[in-house]
C-alpha cells in the first residue's frame, strides 16, 4: 500500500489553488502562471459559477468552504425566507467587494440561469432529493447536504437520474475526504485487517423522529416566508414557526422517521467504503441490546450501535477483521489494534470534520467529469442501508432486501415503506 | 396521520374514502401517499377517475402518482392530457408516459415530440428519454436508440440532447463508439463533458484505444480531461499513451498524464517518471515525485531497489527519497549510500533510514548519531533517528537501545538521545527520563526535567512529584511541579484523585505562583473533594483570601447543581 493513497491528492493540472486548510499533509497546489489572469485571479473560463439553495446554518458553513476556493464565483442565492436571502447576499457581496449576488425566492428561477454551472443545496432534508434531481434536469452539477434522500425509492431514482443526466453529484458526506477516515477505510478494504467481519456505525439515536402536524399559526406573507415553497414536496400542514429551520418532516426519513439517518448517513457511508462500496446489506434486524444488526451478502455485519465506543468524537466508525481492527472518529484520531497497521505511515489528524476537501473534490470533478467521493451511487447505497434499517426498526422485526429487484422479499408492509408520494406539483 | 397509517396498513377498502380527498388542496397529497402505496387495481382506478375531473396542481399530482404506479391502463388518458393547454399538466403526462414505457406510451410520446409547443417540449423529451431507458433495460435497444435519436434532433434544451446522446451511445452497445467519439469532437462544451462521463461507463476495450487516439489529436485543454477519463478505466487503459503524454508536449497535458499515472501506472513508468522528477520545471518534477511515491505495485519497489546500486547524483538522491516515502525495505543499499562523499546523498540516505529502519537494525542508525562520522550529517541523522524511534512498535525495546547508546555517547549527544527517548514515550522512556532528571549531569537534569514537565500522560505524575521534591536545582523542582499541576489540569481522572494531586502539589509548593496554579485547578473542577481542599488551603496565610474565593466559587457551582455542601464548609476566623 502506498503511504499516501489515503491522502487527498492535488490535481496539478487543474488551474486551481489550494486554500489555507491548515493540514500539514497537503502542500499548495501549483497554478501555472499561464492560467492566471491579471493580479493572479482565475480567468473566467476556469471559474465554476455557483448558486446556493436554502443556505441556512449548515449551508452557511458549506458556503464558506466554497468561497475559499479561488475558482468559484458565487452569484446567486435562493431562500424561502427574505431575511436569509439578504444575509447570504451580504456574505457574498462582502466577499467579492460588489453588489452582484442575485436573490431568488423560487429556486426554479435560479436553475433557469444559463450561467450557473453548479448549485449548493442545503435546504431542509425534505427538499434534498427533489431539488437535486430538478437541478440535474436543469443541467447543473450539485453539492447536496445529507441526508440526501427520504426513502429507498428516492435513493434509487437519484442514482439513476445522475447517470442519465451525466451530472456531477456530491453528497455532503465529507468524511470520505478526511485522511484518517480514508486510512481506516483503506485498511479495511485492502485486507490489512484480515477478512472483514464487522463494520460499526454510530446512528446517534434509533428512534423515529416525526414532525407531524402542529397547530396552525397565521401564515406570513409569501415574500417574507414562502410556506408553500418551504413545504415543497412534503405533504401539506398548516404554518407553524416551530416547523421552520432545522430537521423537520420526519427527520429526512419519509414515512417512518429517519432515526438512523442523523449520523447514519455519515457513518454508514464510511462503512460502505470500508466494504468497497458493495451493494447494501440484504438483511436487517430490529434493535436488540442497543444494536441493530444488518448483514451483507458476503456475511459481513453492519452494526448500528449507540454505546461502547472509544471516545474519538462524533460519527465514530469501527472496522473489525479477522486479524485486526481500527476505530476512527471526528477528533481526527484513529486507534488501531496494533501499531504495525500504521506501518510507519503518517496519517494527518484533521479534527472537526471540515468540508473543505470535500468541496474541492467536488469542484475538481465538475471540471474532469469524474466521480467525486460522495457520488450518487455511493450515497444511494449508504442511504438504502439506513432506510432499510429504519424500516426494520419501525416494523420491529427482521426484513430482507433484494439488491436485484430493489425490494424487500415477500414483505408487503416493508415494501410499502420504500417510497412516498410527493406533494403536487413536485416529482422526482 | 391516518393517511400514513393507511399507506402502511390500508387495503383496497380504504380507497373510496381516500379518493374523496383527492380534490382537497390540503389533503390531496396525504391521500396520494396512501394511494401510491396500496397495491391492487382500486387505487389506480381512483386515480384515473380523479384525473378526469381535476385541474391544475391537483391534476398534476394525480398524474404523477399514476406515473409512479406505472399504470398502463392510464395511457390513453395520459395521451389526451398531452394536449392540455396547462403546460404543467401536459408535462406531467409526458413524464408519466415515460415511466410507463409500454409501446403505446412510446408511440404517444414519439408522435407528440416534434409538434409539442415549446413550453412543454422539454418535458416531452424527458418522457421520451425515460421511455427509451426502460425499453433499453427490457432488451429493446433498437427501439430505444430510435427514440434517443429522435430527441437528439428535436428543438429541445441542451440538457435533453445531452441525456439523449448518452442514451443513444449506450443503447447501441459497441456500435455506439463512433457516436461517442463524434461527441468528443463536438464544439459544444456540454456535449464534450457528456462524452467524458459516458466514456467512463462505456463497455469493452475498443473505447480505450479510441480515447488514446482522441487524446493525441485533441486540443490541450480537452486532452487534459480525456486523460483523466482514460485513467478512470484502469483495467483497460492504454498505458503507453498516457506515459507518452507524460513525457512530451503541452505542460498541462503532461501534468494531467503524470497525475493519471498515479492511478494506472506500473514499474514500466519508472524510468520516464524518474527523468521527469529531476526536470528543471518545478511543476513537472514535483508532480512526478508525488506520482513516484504513490505508484502502485510491489514490483515498483523491487525496481527502485534494483536501480539503487548504479544510480548517481540527483537520481540516487531521488531513489533514496522514494525508498523512504514508499517504506521500502532496502537497508543495505541505503547504508551503502552513507559512505558517499556527497552530503546530499548521505542526507537522503539518513532520511530514508528514518522512514524504513526496523528495530533489529536501529543500532546502525543510532551509531550514525553517536559516532559522528560526518559532522555536517549530525542534524539529519538525529532527525532520522527521532522519526525511526517514534515508529517502533516495541517502544520499550527501542528505548532500551537508545538508553544503552546514551551511556557511551558524548556529553553533547546524551541530551539529544534523551530527547529522542522522550519522543518515543511509554513507561520505559519515563523511567529513563526520570533517572536522567535526577542524575548529576546538569544537561541531563535540564533536558530530563523539561521532557518530564511536558509529558503527555498521567503516568508521569509520580516521577514529577518526586522531582519536584528532590531535583538538584530549584528551577527543575519548579519545572517539575508545574508539570505535575499541569497533569492534574489536563487529564481525565476521578475527583478524589485530582484533589489528591492538588493537595500534594500544595504541600510541595514553596512559592505562591505554584500554589496559585494548584488553586486554579481546584476551582476548575468543583467537587466535594476540591471544596474540602480549598477550605483547608485557607490555613495557609499566603493563600487565605484566594482559597476563600475558590471555596465560595466551588460552593456556588455545587449548590447550583443541587449538591449538599453542608458539613464541608468552614469560614476563616
Amino acid at each position: 500500500m502506498s503511504n499516501n493513497q489515503s491522502q487527498v491528492h492535488r490535481r496539478h493540472f487543474l488551474k486551481t489553488s489550494a486554500t489555507a486548510i491548515g493540514a500539514s499533509a497537503l502542500a499548495p497546489t501549483i497554478i501555472p502562471s499561464s492560467a492566471l489572469g491579471r493580479d493572479g485571479a482565475i480567468v473566467p473560463s476556469e471559474r465554476i459559477v455557483v448558486g446556493g439553495i436554502g443556505i441556512g446554518r449548515r449551508g452557511g458553513y458549506d458556503l464558506g468552504c466554497f468561497l475559499q476556493q479561488q475558482d468559484v464565483q458565487f452569484v446567486a442565492v435562493c431562500d424561502i425566507k427574505q431575511k436569509r436571502r439578504g444575509e447570504v447576499k451580504q456574505i457574498a457581496d462582502e466577499h467579492y467587494g460588489n453588489q452582484n449576488c442575485a436573490t431568488y425566492r423560487d429556486f426554479r428561477d435560479l436553475l433557469d440561469r444559463k450561467d450557473i454551472d453548479a448549485v449548493l443545496i442545503a435546504t431542509g432534508p425534505n427538499w434534498h432529493a427533489t431539488a437535486a434531481m430538478m437541478a440535474a434536469r436543469a443541467g447543473k452539477d450539485m453539492y447536496c447536504e445529507k441526508p440526501v434522500t427520504k426513502n429507498i425509492a428516492q435513493s434509487l431514482i437519484l442514482a439513476e437520474t445522475m447517470r442519465r443526466t451525466g451530472r456531477v453529484f456530491q453528497a455532503g458526506t465529507q468524511r470520505r475526504n478526511l485522511p484518517h477516515f480514508a486510512f481506516a477505510c483503506e485498511l479495511a478494504r485492502t485486507g490489512k485487517l484480515g477478512k472483514l467481519k464487522k463494520v460499526y456505525a454510530h446512528p446517534r439515536g434509533m428512534q423515529a423522529m416525526m414532525s407531524g402536524w402542529l397547530p396552525a399559526e397565521p401564515e406570513p406573507e409569501k415574500d417574507i416566508v414562502d410556506w408553500d415553497m418551504y413545504l415543497g414536496p412534503a405533504a401539506w400542514r398548516p404554518f407553524n414557526k416551530k416547523l421552520l429551520d432545522g430537521f423537520n418532516f420526519e427527520k429526512g426519513g419519509g414515512l417512518v422517521g429517519g432515526g438512523v439517518l442523523e449520523w447514519g448517513s455519515h457513518c454508514v457511508d464510511l462503512c460502505q467504503w470500508a466494504v468497497n462500496d458493495c451493494l447494501p446489506p440484504v438483511e436487517y434486524n430490529a434493535p436488540k441490546n442497543g444494536e441493530l444488526v444488518a448483514r451483507y451478502e458476503n456475511g459481513t455485519k453492519l452494526i448500528f450501535r449507540e454505546k461502547g465506543w472509544i471516545p474519538l468524537g462524533s460519527c465514530p466508525v469501527r472496522f473489525e477483521g479477522e486479524t485486526g481492527w481500527v476505530e476512527a472518529g471526528d477528533s481526527g484520531k484513529i486507534v488501531l489494534s496494533s501499531p504495525e497497521l500504521l506501518a510507519g505511515h503518517e496519517v494527518a489528524e484533521i479534527g472537526g470534520y471540515p468540508a473543505t476537501y470535500h468541496v474541492r473534490d467536488f469542484l475538481d470533478c465538475v471540471k474532469t467529469r469524474g466521480q467525486p467521493k460522495g457520488n450518487a451511487v455511493a450515497a444511494c447505497n449508504a442511504h438504502i442501508a439506513c432506510h432499510a434499517a429504519n424500516i426494520a426498526l419501525h416494523l420491529g422485526r427482521q426484513v430482507k432486501y433484494d439488491n436485484t429487484t430493489h425490494k424487500f422479499i415477500n414483505d408487503e408492509p416493508a415494501n410499502r415503506l420504500r417510497s412516498e408520494a410527493l406533494r403536487e406539483p413536485w416529482r422526482l | 396521520m391516518a393517511c400514513k397509517h393507511l399507506a402502511i396498513h390500508g387495503s383496497g377498502d380504504a380507497v373510496p374514502e381516500l379518493a374523496k380527498l383527492l380534490p382537497d388542496p390540503q389533503l390531496s397529497s396525504w391521500a396520494r401517499i396512501a394511494l401510491e402505496a396500496i397495491p391492487g387495481r382500486r387505487p389506480g382506478e381512483a386515480l384515473r377517475e380523479a384525473a378526469e375531473s381535476l385541474e391544475g396542481r391537483l391534476l398534476v399530482g394525480t398524474i404523477n402518482s399514476i406515473g409512479v404506479r406505472r399504470d398502463a391502463i392510464a395511457v390513453n388518458l395520459l395521451e389526451t392530457l398531452l394536449k392540455e393547454e396547462d403546460a404543467e399538466v401536459a408535462s406531467a403526462a409526458a413524464v408519466a408516459l415515460g415511466n410507463i414505457a409500454n409501446d403505446a406510451a412510446a408511440r404517444a410520446l414519439r408522435e407528440s415530440l416534434f409538434t409539442a409547443p415549446s413550453s412543454v417540449r422539454s418535458a416531452f423529451a424527458e418522457g421520451c428519454v425515460l421511455c427509451a431507458e426502460r425499453l433499453d433495460a427490457a432488451g429493446r435497444s433498437d427501439v430505444a436508440a430510435e427514440i434517443y435519436d429522435q430527441v437528439r434532433t428535436a428543438d429541445v434544451p441542451t440538457q435533453r440532447i445531452v441525456e439523449a446522446t448518452r442514451g443513444a451511445i449506450l443503447a447501441r452497445k459497441q456500435a455506439g463508439l463512433p457516436l461517442l467519439m463524434e461527441t468528443f469532437q463536438s464544439p459544444n462544451n456540454e456535449l464534450f463533458q457528456l462524452a467524458l462521463s459516458t466514456a467512463r461507463e462505456f463497455p469493452g476495450v475498443e473505447v480505450d484505444q479510441a480515447l488514446a487516439a482522441e487524446m493525441v489529436s485533441a486540443a490541450p485543454d480537452r486532452a487534459t480531461l480525456i486523460i483523466q477519463a482514460m485513467a478512470d478505466r484502469p483495467k483497460s487503459v492504454v498505458l503507453a499513451a498516457v506515459l507518452d503524454s507524460a513525457r512530451h508536449g503541452n505542460k498541462r497535458v503532461r501534468l494531467s498524464a503524470i497525475e493519471a499515472l498515479r492511478r494506472v501506472g506500473n514499474e514500466s513508468c519508472l524510468p520516464a517518471l524518474l527523468e521527469i522528477a529531476v526536470d528543471d520545471d518545478a511543476d513537472l518534477s514535483q508532480a512526478a515525485e508525488e506520482t513516484l511515491a504513490a505508484l502502485p505495485g510491489a514490483s515498483v519497489d523491487q525496481q527502485i531497489v534494483a536501480m539503487l546500486p548504479k544510480a548517481e547524483g540527483q537520481n540516487l538522491q531521488l531513489l533514496l527519497k522514494l525508498i523512504g516515502q514508499r517504506r521500502i525495505d532496502a537497508i543495505n543499499g541505503v547504508y551503502a549510500a552513507l559512505d558517499y562523499s556527497d552530503p546530499a546523498v548521505r542526507h537522503a540516505a539518513l532520511t530514508a533510514l528514518g522512514e524504513t529502519v526496523k528495530l533489529n537494525s536501529l543500532h546502525r542508525l543510532i551509531s550514525e548519531v553517536v559516532n559522528h562520522r560526518h559532522p555536517d550529517d549530525a542534524t539529519v541523522a538525529q532527525q532520522a533517528l527521532g522519526v525511526a524511534s517514534a515508529r517502533m512498535p516495541d517502544r520499550a525495546a527501542c528505548v532500551l537501545q537508545l538508553a544503552t547508546a546514551m551511556e557511551r555517547a558524548s556529553e553533547a549527544t546524551k541530551p539529544i538521545l534523551l530527547e529522542i527517548i522522550g519522543g518515543v514515550g511509554g513507561t520505559k522512556a519515563l523511567e529513563v527520563i526520570g533517572d536522567a532528571a535526577m542524575s548529576d549531569d546538569p544537561q541531563m537534569q535540564d533536558t530530563g526535567s523539561r521532557l518530564l514537565g511536558k509529558w503527555n500522560s498521567v503516568d508521569a505524575a509520580p516521577a514529577l512529584l518526586e522531582l519536584a521534591k528532590t531535583a538538584p536545582k530549584e528551577k527543575y523542582q519548579i519545572r517539575a511541579l508545574r508539570g505535575y499541576i499541569g497533569l492534574a489540569r489536563k487529564f481525565a481522572m476521578s475527583n478524589v484523585e485530582r484533589a489528591k494531586m492538588c493537595r500534594l502539589a500544595l504541600e510541595v509548593s514553596t512559592r505562591l505562583e505554584e500554589k496559585k496554579l494548584a488553586l486554579d485547578v481546584i476551582k476548575l473542577y468543583p467537587s466535594h473533594a476540591t471544596l474540602k481542599l480549598a477550605v483547608s488551603a485557607q490555613q495557609d496565610p499566603e493563600l487565605t483570601d484566594l482559597a476563600t474565593i475558590a471555596a465560595q466559587e466551588i460552593e456556588r457551582k455545587l449548590t447550583a447543581d443541587g449538591s449538599d455542601v453542608s458539613g464541608v464548609l468552614s469560614r476563616p476566623q
